[in-house]
């Protein structure tokens, strides 16, 4: 139901590719937003998607052009972005548009976590760290690229929920990191010193605005949207901008209680934080305390990628509940579940390193934990399986190309061919290469280090 | 389990948005006018339900108020957008614009519109000159709880349409009035009316006013002049 307008363009059309001259032909409406619509386009025997922007945008942004020009002569900083190809015009038209890669099929926008249902996306939490950890990945090449986003917020990321790769959306805004900017941001992504007007969006901003799309994505819910914000009736400019601006305080900040969460309200927020790992918890509080004011503190790519990674190999599944959270005890000592707070059993786990991984049933073993600096990290090594004759026996199968050596606790060593599965037991090592692998069983440790009073289970 | 919490709910807490819709339905609104502006609305809905999906976080709910010879409520419960449909509203009597304000302003309170809200939408659509107190009604509204908060837009269908009163409902001198020549008009505003206060929630803002955005879309809707075809 769009009426044709001054602000739009007619399926048809021709169009010309400015630095190729070329012409191309637009297709569909395939979506519009506040700056312009997006087409579907054929230019060249390939089809392509077409932004078109409204008179007024291609008038007031007035960098807009050489923004694009200047991201059109660069290479995409990765594949996930939808970089733009070529700046179009049309014969009678003021404004002027891009061509760029179409999106692929089945992506879904990440807004869709926080959708009601029906429309909402369900994704596991190993599936939602993945996803955090590509975007992390994402921005890291973008801004070593020298550039920013300025803009990050839900609604221009897409993710494919089967595989987890993601794509990044409206490049338009995308500038060299420390150029004047061309948007404040989006409501409740913008870094507060932003809200407040005193800076203008820098790759310091995109680290503030990436902190709270990973709590969206974790929790379902703003870190900053606490008792302060759930008093405010009417959530006005003056509002807004105190509670994001000039006083931000984190719903769960340690030392400020003025804004946690509101008993009844904020129950299910409070429980996922409790799922999230320590690191993690730890990397949130700084972004959204000390990194609130001071920019320079804020969480890097790297930061959370390390801690995204060693999240996802601590993740155990609850057996009361079936959540997933993440595994912080003292390896040996059951854990209380942070959600249903049944007692999880303590798991049998691998040390790489520093580093521990839950060995639980499916848990994947990829090639960062096998070798040094691997060359394709996430290539598969290993997984967790149960005996084909009896579920109780549980084993590590070879998925890699080369034999393990393992090594028992009473010394005796042995080889694991390729596709061949070895049983877990404590005191094991297994040596995948480069890196190896020390297994804890509390089943055949008795003596565990009582690190939390074990909490009775109980029908309520 | 001592205390289950469905995860999945825990983010359905969302504030909401409050879109009022007033329609002038006076005697010359009649034929044509009230079965073009019927067909506005109509299409108007799907719309507006995909600008709320875009929004996940804000549960947006729509009341209809209409108003002839007395202001009456069309549709008086705040429905939310999801389950709306339009039931054709049908013209004749005067231009009570004074009632119509004092009825949306005893409901601009935290009674009616309870909980964590955005500030409300009113959307006035009129072709004609009021025929009772505008300025009761004016004050009424700006003396309610969320008046003075309330994003109000205005529609001026045809010739006749008081622009003055139009601009003093909107209450900023830069945000005019949006103007309907024809029947394709009408569609156009009605959907961009309804829409973009409730898009401006989520979209990036160039400006430093959120609503200088809006201010900018309008004049851009006011382009097309045309005379009266209905």
């Amino acid at each position: 139901m769009n009426a044709p307008s001054s602000q739009t363009i007619e399926p048809g059309a021709q169009f010309r590719a400015l630095s190729s001259g070329r012409t191309g032909q637009v297709g569909e409406m395939l979506g519009a937003g506040g700056q312009g619509a997006v087409y579907a386009a054929s230019f060249d025997g390939a089809m392509f998607a077409l932004k078109w922007y409204h008179d007024h945008v291609a008038r007031v942004d007035v960098n807009l052009r050489n923004r694009l020009k200047r991201s059109i002569s660069r290479k995409p900083p990765s594949d996930a972005f939808l970089w733009p190809v070529d700046l179009v015009e049309m014969p009678g038209s003021q404004s002027f548009g891009y061509l760029m890669p179409l999106r692929a099929d089945g992506y879904r926008c990440i807004r869709d976590i926080i959708a009601p249902p029906p429309r909402r996306l369900k994704l596991s939490l190993s599936m939602r760290l993945r996803i955090c950890s590509a975007i992390a990945d994402s921005f890291l090449q973008l801004h070593a690229s020298g550039f920013c986003y300025q803009d990050i917020n839900l609604g221009n990321l897409f993710v494919d929920p089967v595989g987890g790769h993601i794509m990044v959306c409206d490049i338009d805004n995308v500038d060299v990191d420390g150029e004047r900017a061309s948007v404040y941001g989006t409501r409740k992504f913008m870094a507060p010193e932003v809200v407040r007007r005193e800076a203008l969006p820098t790759s310091k901003t995109d680290l503030f605005s990436m902190a709270v799309l990973f709590f969206y994505i974790l929790h379902g819910w703003h870190p900053l949207d606490g008792q302060a914000e759930a008093a405010v009736d009417i959530l006005d400019a003056e509002a807004e901008n105190k509670l994001y601006g000039t006083e931000p305080r984190f719903i769960f900040d340690p030392d400020d209680q003025s804004n946690g969460p509101v008993p009844g309200h904020h129950d299910g927020i409070a429980r996922r934080w409790e799922t999230i790992s320590k690191g993690l918890r730890k990397l949130f509080t700084r972004s959204f305390t000390r990194g609130l004011h001071e920019p320079r503190d804020r969480v890097l790519e790297t930061e959370w990628k390390a801690a995204f990674t060693r999240m996802l190999d601590r993740l155990i599944t609850c057996k009361e509940c079936d959540n997933d959270v993440s595994y912080d005890a003292t390896p040996g000592s059951p854990q209380k579940c942070g959600i249903c707070e049944a007692l999880i059993a303590a798991p049998v786990m691998g040390k790489v390193g520093r580093d521990w991984v839950v060995l639980g049933q499916g848990r994947t073993l990829y090639a960062r934990h096998a070798e040094q600096g691997a060359k394709n990290p996430t290539a598969r090594v290993g997984i967790v399986e149960s005996h084909p004759d009896d579920e109780a026996i549980v084993g590590l199968r070879n998925l890699s190309q080369k034999p393990w050596l393992v090594t028992l606790a009473d010394g005796r060593a042995f080889k694991v061919m390729p596709d061949k599965t070895v049983r877990l037991a404590g005191g094991m090592t297994v040596t995948f290469g480069a890196k190896r692998m020390a297994i804890t069983d509390p089943a055949d440790t008795p003596e565990q280090p009582a690190a939390e009073q074990p909490v009775a289970k109980e029908a309520s | 389990m001592s205390n289950p919490v469905d995860l999945e709910t825990a983010g359905l807490s969302r504030r909401q948005l409050n879109l009022v819709v007033m329609v002038d339905c006076s005697g010359s609104m009649t034929g044509d006018r009230i079965a073009s502006l019927n067909f506005a609305m109509r299409t108007a809905v799907p719309a507006i339900r995909e600008v709320a999906a875009d929004n996940p976080e804000t549960d947006v709910r729509i009341r209809v108020l209409r108003f002839s010879t007395e202001a009456e409520w069309h549709v008086g419960e705040a429905e939310p957008i999801d389950n709306f449909t339009w039931t054709d509203l049908k013209a004749g009597g005067e231009t009570a614009m004074g009632a119509a304000l004092i009825a949306v302003a005893e409901i601009l309170n935290n009674e009616h519109m309870p909980g964590r809200q955005l500030p409300p939408v009113l959307v006035m659509v009129s072709d004609g000159q009021p025929s009772d107190d505008f300025e009761a009604g004016l004050s009424a509204l700006m003396d309610s709880s969320y008046g003075t908060k309330a994003t109000r837009v205005a529609i001026a269908i045809g010739q006749d349409a008081d622009i003055d009163t139009l601009q003093r409902f909107i209450g900023h001198a830069q945000f005019k009035p949006l103007r309907a020549a024809n029947a394709k008009d009408l569609v156009e505003r009605i959907r961009w009316a309804t829409t973009a206060p409730i898009k401006t929630a989520s979209t990036p803002t160039n400006s430093p006013d959120p609503l200088a955005d809006l201010w900018h879309e309008a004049s851009e809707q006011n382009t097309v002049v045309e005379e009266m075809v209905w």
